[in-house]
């Protein structure tokens, strides 16, 4: 059986303690939630952590708590807890749908909604058997075999990038499912570290680097998700691409919110995309605004959207279908959210519809 | 007596059901015996060049591990089966054929320091240029296999010249079909355990072929072949990938156990599993149809081409099955077919269900769908019109006598097709951006080894009264689970007229069963099945005949009860063991040089539907209908018969629709099961399986091969329902949605096919 | 703060509820529960099929979750936790309805997805007593069967269900005669 390699582990109570160890210990620490994401790392010889800091003792990571203002979920919170959590209202759809269509059943009782949120990048180059990857010289990801934890190397260029060679960053792409839903429905983040915490966008938590995706000091631990109360004049979705109904990373994603007036119009939007760069990609949407969803503007809208998505040929799929099925999946969702029946949407939405009845 | 739920024809639950419900079946992972060591195998990292040196770590600690080079095999240093061409392990001053090729092997303590052992050796290479096409092999300016890089060509011809005929046809339809490599994605990975009793070698493992192994071991250790035991585990699945490359694990395993003198186990990873072992053969499969206007089917050509990998393998063979089934299942009066099977520096390829011949079905069968859309025919009035029927003659020049049941499956498939799908069935919403399509194909599978096979193997298999007074079927096949194991039993059970659970079925192993010959090509049931019935039989009339010797009365009760009868036996008289081996029935001629006469024994039959839609804003295809009627000549078990349908045509939209290896520069990229994919419950649809029984009169109770036809025939009918809703050829598998996309890009640019 | 077993390859004991008995099993940090059920407690049933999450072989059940084994850290177990494996599943020697129906109705053929399958719809049983055809297939969507086609274990899973959840409604067929 593969075996993870050896470590120290410690099992602090509380995230100012984790967030202390991390930090004391510096860059050969990483934090453990629900494993999903770290233990096949380990195995596949890609983080070679001395310390583990496992935060399954601190129970504040796994409460919920509902309020006027909205949601807080703690870090630890399973994805399957998150997409079913009866704190969730219709307007939460996005959050539920992500959560609920992350990997299998068994992952996301395993896997947290803050270690989605942290997920590692991903990359044909850097997922494979170490042996192969020693074979071509590693890559920009992990130029020694292992990736080490992101902060401490960012900025800093050794080795090559096999997707882009001749440049100087790393393109591994997102993978989190619930980036982009939070990001969509204005959802914030609190972060500890040993001397306080601090509070920040979704939208803010991630870089456009596949080395090093997170926006956190060394030792920084992320411990609340804040997401806010949505009146019902609010739609949310979220639409993935991946080949099948079970276990695959989204290779494309798209997660929406609107406000509409009773007229029609859009008051609010916001929409971000996964998996077609190192970050999820927050949205323009002034365009939509004041707008009634009719095709032209949901057309018009869609092929803006993707425009700044870069789909490279690191994951399953090729890149062409990738932009242009990803297209697709935007006007989709906007379809939807505007509130066309099921039966027009496609493929998509059928996926969709498995994990979460409709609003 | 028996009772009516067990006997054949019956689905008693399978006799391997309860210990693997519950845990206590033993796979290969599962056997821990006291001491064993820990296998890795050091791997090539290129597809192609001379290995100059292994260097070993000098800063590492070496004193518990075994290390096992070429130079420690103590044999020949080939995997023995049909052509000794591939290293056990690749020795310094040989070549490197293949990525990820075995080149020395360690043994630990534990899998921690037998995984550094591995990494702290270092291999020195001298890269060769390499082949990764068929066209580069083609082109031969790399040798890799004598001058042409053709390990093997086979030619079938029938009829006049075949130019002349095509050029006489009203229509000729051409095409050229590919499909990809497909991983047999066993869920237990593939692995062996080997222990030393003396001079003894006993290997244990997940395989399909004791006897295979057998063969080779005794060739790589220099063993007569007493002193080899191969024994099956409990195993988790072959479809022809435990064929072959088990042979190559036990080697291993048994190296390093003689070399360390304690047990040691080689479990693949499934990363090492997916990367190294055989895969279904990529194609390339040019086909000309010609027709009459009327429809009749009057000459084809095909020309098959398969990427056999580094090594010949069973490359051959697998070429073999593709060319004789290429012409398909229709009446045609001129045919040639000429298949080669080329040299590369991809991993070989090898035995998977279907065994070549789901690559030429689906060229045959995407031709039949063009031919009727060209002829402007209903695709089943044109398969109608052509079918074979009893007495036809096929392109090897058999006349095919009895059993024949192209019709009867077409037809239940066409009436199946006039009933509601089933309920809650995964379907596409009706919106004009999905579209609908259906796609028919129909095909036949020969049952059994091809040719000349089965009268060379001379299969066995002895059904016993055991020492203990239990009656024993014994043989060589196994059940990697397929059911062999409960059909054999329902089989004796039914012959015997006992109750299943009074017949012990024995655990395969060379010391202990005879050699049935390997558990493949559709063979198990009908030809071993049928021995057993014949070894059954006998059992009891000598058992019958003992209870009159022994003074029961003819009306005495006792006198039926074989099982008291057998314990009576074994009590007075020791074992009672029938041995039966196969001869093929009179009449069977077959000439291995021209390839000509009866290709099989007798064929089994299928046709299939399947209704597609396609989503035109991603170009997913989903599966929304599959029936599916395959002729088994008598279902045996129906339960497990249906099983077998079920998962092979699951497997076969896999291959369709999903499954692809991809390879770069010789090395498999996907290596997990995230990335080299096979549909989970959500994809597999509701499938409407029918039985269709024409039986065999040489088969047990009318029994026919069943394991690999499911297999064939899907994969043409999915890409004919894309094209049918398309109006795009689909000629290429598998049709993955960027695949369907280029193809409708490519056919609005050039028209449509 | 627990900081017990610091070190790399200590092993510390720690004690579990496995199918309903206590047991103290020695944990080293980096071992999995799939290694610690497998290889310290000699509990084989629970199989692996490619040990990073991908083939659900390995699931077993922590307080009544399906959970994999392979990526969990028996180090994280905590003390008394409820691990519920397939050689839990039968009580005694009379089968589970879901044991029977799974060997009657060809839900299973090489076994080696068997138990996780079992596990992880013995835990949808416990939570959606009645579940429909597309419910099984979504909960069972995190466990790979080559064999089967999957369509024998979703009856399977279907028959046993008016026999797990209690007494069966009058006129039930049996779980091995319930095929549609």
């Amino acid at each position: 059986m593969m075996r993870c390699p050896p470590f120290r582990y410690l099992a602090p109570e509380t995230a100012a303690e984790a967030a202390r160890l991390v930090a004391a210990h510096g860059p050969g620490a990483a934090l453990l939630a629900g494993g999903t994401d770290l233990l096949p790392r380990l195995k596949r010889g890609q983080a070679a952590p001395d310390l583990v800091v496992g935060l399954t003792r601190v129970a504040a990571l796994r409460r919920a708590r509902a309020g006027a203002d909205g949601l807080e979920l703690g870090a630890g919170v399973t994805l399957a807890a998150t997409a079913r959590h009866a704190a969730l209202t219709p307007a939460h759809r996005a959050l539920a749908l992500a959560a609920g269509g992350a990997a299998t059943p068994h992952v996301r009782n395993m896997g947290t909604l803050g270690g989605n949120l942290c997920a590692d990048t991903r990359c044909g180059y850097y997922d494979q058997p170490r042996p192969w990857r020693e074979a071509i010289g590693f890559c920009l990801k992990a130029p020694a075999g292992c990736a080490e934890p992101a902060a401490a190397r960012a900025g800093e260029v050794a080795g090559t990038c096999w997707v882009a060679p001749g440049g100087r960053r790393c393109w591994a792409v997102a993978s989190s499912d619930a980036a982009p839903a939070l990001i969509a429905l204005g959802a914030e983040v609190t972060v500890c570290s040993g001397e306080g915490s601090r509070r920040l966008a979704v939208a803010a938590l991630h870089r456009d680097d596949g080395r090093a995706p997170l926006l956190l000091a060394p030792g920084e631990v992320l411990t609340t998700i804040h997401v806010p109360a949505l009146g019902p004049a609010w739609r949310t979705t979220y639409w993935k691409l991946r080949r099948r109904g079970s276990f695959d990373f989204p290779v494309g994603a798209v997660a929406l919110a609107v406000r509409l007036a009773a007229s029609g119009e859009v008051l609010e939007a916001r929409a971000a995309l996964g998996g077609v760069a190192s970050r999820p990609l927050v949205v323009e949407t002034d365009a939509l605004l004041g707008r009634r969803l009719d095709d032209e503007a949901v057309g018009a809208f869609a092929e803006a959207a993707v425009a700044p998505a870069r789909p490279l040929d690191n994951t399953d799929y090729q890149p062409a279908w990738r932009r242009r099925a990803l297209r697709e999946a935007v006007a989709g969702a906007l379809r939807e959210v505007r509130g066309d029946p099921p039966e027009a949407l496609g493929v998509l939405a059928r996926a969709a519809a498995r994990v979460l009845p409709r609003a | 007596m028996i009772g009516l739920g067990e006997r054949v024809g019956a689905s008693p639950p399978r006799v391997d059901g309860a210990a693997k419900v519950t845990g206590a079946a033993r796979y290969v992972d599962d056997l821990q015996p006291p001491g064993c060591l820990v296998g890795r195998t050091v791997r090539s990292r290129v597809a192609h060049g001379v290995l100059r040196a292994l260097e070993r770590d000098p800063g590492f600690d070496w004193s518990d591990v075994t290390f096992v080079t070429a130079a420690d095999v103590p044999g020949r240093n080939v995997v023995t089966l049909i052509e000794d061409d591939q290293p056990v392990l690749v020795p310094v001053g040989g070549t490197i054929r293949h990525h990820d090729e075995a080149v020395a092997l360690v043994a630990a303590p534990t899998k921690e320091k037998a995984e550094a052992a591995r990494a702290a050796v270092r291999l020195v290479v001298d890269p060769l240029p390499a082949i990764f096409t068929l066209d580069d092999a083609l082109r031969a300016e790399v040798k890799l296999h004598g001058q042409d890089n053709v390990f093997k060509r086979f030619e079938v011809t029938r009829g006049d010249d075949v130019e002349r005929a095509l050029a006489a046809c009203d229509v000729v339809v051409e095409g050229v079909y590919e499909t990809g490599a497909q991983e047999q994605m066993y869920i237990e990975p593939q692995g062996m355990l080997a222990a030393w009793e003396g001079d003894t070698c006993h290997v244990t493992g997940s395989l399909q072929c004791p006897y295979y192994v057998h063969k080779a071991l005794k060739v790589t250790l220099g063993l007569p072949a007493e002193r080899v035991v191969i024994t099956q585990a409990v195993t988790g699945g072959g479809f022809g990938g435990k064929e072959e490359y088990p042979s190559m694990i036990g080697a291993h395993a048994a190296l390093l156990a003689r070399a360390a003198g304690r047990p040691v186990k080689v479990v693949y990873e499934r990363d090492e599993d997916v990367a190294a072992t055989t895969k279904r053969h990529p194609s390339r499969v040019r086909h000309r149809l010609g027709l009459a206007k009327d429809g009749r089917m009057l000459a084809a050509d095909v020309d098959v081409l398969f990427d056999g990998g580094a090594y010949a393998t069973l490359t051959q063979v697998v070429l073999s099955r593709g060319v004789l089934h290429a012409a398909g299942p229709y009446r045609i009066p001129t045919v040639r077919i000429v298949g080669r099977a080329l040299a590369t520096n991809h991993p070989p390829h090898g035995a998977f269900r279907g065994f070549g011949a789901p690559q030429t079905t689906f060229a045959y069968e995407r031709q039949t769908a063009k031919a009727a859309r060209a002829l402007g025919m209903d695709p089943v009035a044109l398969r109608r019109l052509n079918l074979y029927r009893d007495g036809d003659v096929t392109a090897t020049g058999q006349t095919l006598r009895g059993s024949v049941a192209a019709h009867p499956t077409l037809d239940r498939v066409v009436a199946q097709l006039e009933q509601p799908p089933p309920a809650g069935r995964r379907t596409l919403p009706q919106a004009p951006h999905v579209k609908r399509g259906r796609g028919v194909a129909t095909y036949f599978h020969g049952s059994g080894f091809t040719g000349s096979g089965e009268e060379r193997l001379k299969g066995q298999a002895t059904v016993a009264v055991a020492a203990d007074g239990v009656l024993e079927v014994r043989a060589g096949s196994t059940d990697m689970g397929q059911g062999a194991t409960t059909t054999f039993a329902q089989i004796a059970a039914t012959a015997l007229d006992v109750h299943v659970s009074q017949v012990r079925v024995a655990q395969p192993s060379t010391d202990k069963v005879p050699d049935s010959g390997p558990t493949v090509a559709s063979r198990t049931c009908m030809i071993v099945g049928g021995l057993v019935d014949q070894a059954a039989r006998a059992v009891r009339s000598k058992l019958e005949a003992f209870a009159a010797e022994v003074g029961l009365a003819a009306d005495d009760p006792a006198r039926g009860d074989l099982p008291a009868l057998a314990r009576r036996w074994a009590a007075a008289r020791g074992e009672l063991a029938e041995t039966h081996t196969y001869r093929p029935p009179a009449g069977i001629r077959w000439d291995d040089q021209t390839y000509r006469g009866d290709a099989y024994p007798v064929f089994g039959w299928a046709a299939c539907a399947v209704d597609v839609a396609v989503d035109t804003d991603t170009w997913e295809v989903v599966v929304e209908r599959c029936v599916h009627a395959v002729d088994v000549g008598k279902a045996i078990n129906p339960t497990i018969v249906q099983g077998q349908i079920d998962g092979g045509t699951v497997q076969a939209l896999g291959w369709a629709l999903w499954e692809s290896v991809q390879y770069r520069e010789g090395k498999v990229l996907n290596d997990r099961m995230t990335n080299c994919i096979i549909p989970t419950a959500i994809e597999a649809p509701e499938l409407e399986t029918l039985l269709v029984e024409e039986p065999y009169a040489h088969g047990p109770f009318g029994a026919k091969g069943v394991g690999e036809i499911p297999m064939d025939g899907p994969g043409a009918a999915v890409a004919s329902a894309v094209e049918d809703a398309l109006g795009v050829a689909m000629d290429e598998l598998p049709l993955l949605p960027e695949v369907v996309h280029r193809r409708v890009r490519a056919g609005r640019a050039g028209g449509a096919a | 703060m627990e900081h017990a077993p610091a070190t790399g390859r200590t092993r510390a004991l720690r004690r579990l509820l496995v199918n309903g008995e206590p047991v103290d099993v020695p944990v080293a940090p980096h071992e999995t529960l799939l290694e610690v059920l497998r290889e310290g407690l000699g509990l084989t049933g629970t199989k692996h099929g490619c040990e990073l999450g991908e083939c659900g072989a390995c699931a077993v059940l922590v307080d009544g979750v399906p959970v994999l084994a392979c990526l969990t850290l028996a180090v994280e177990l905590a003390e008394h936790q409820r691990v519920d494996t397939i050689e839990g599943l039968a009580d005694g020697a009379r089968l589970h309805p879901l044991q029977e129906a799974f060997a009657a109705l060809g839900g299973l053929q090489c076994g080696y997805c068997t138990p996780g399958m079992l596990m992880t719809a013995k835990a949808l049983l416990a939570r959606e007593p009645r579940p429909t055809a597309a419910q099984v297939r979504e909960a069972l969507a995190g466990n790979l069967c080559r064999c089967t086609g999957y369509g024998p274990i979703v009856e399977a899973v279907l028959a046993a269900a008016p026999h797990v959840a209690g007494p069966a409604p009058l006129g039930a067929p049996a779980a091995a005669e319930a095929r549609p």
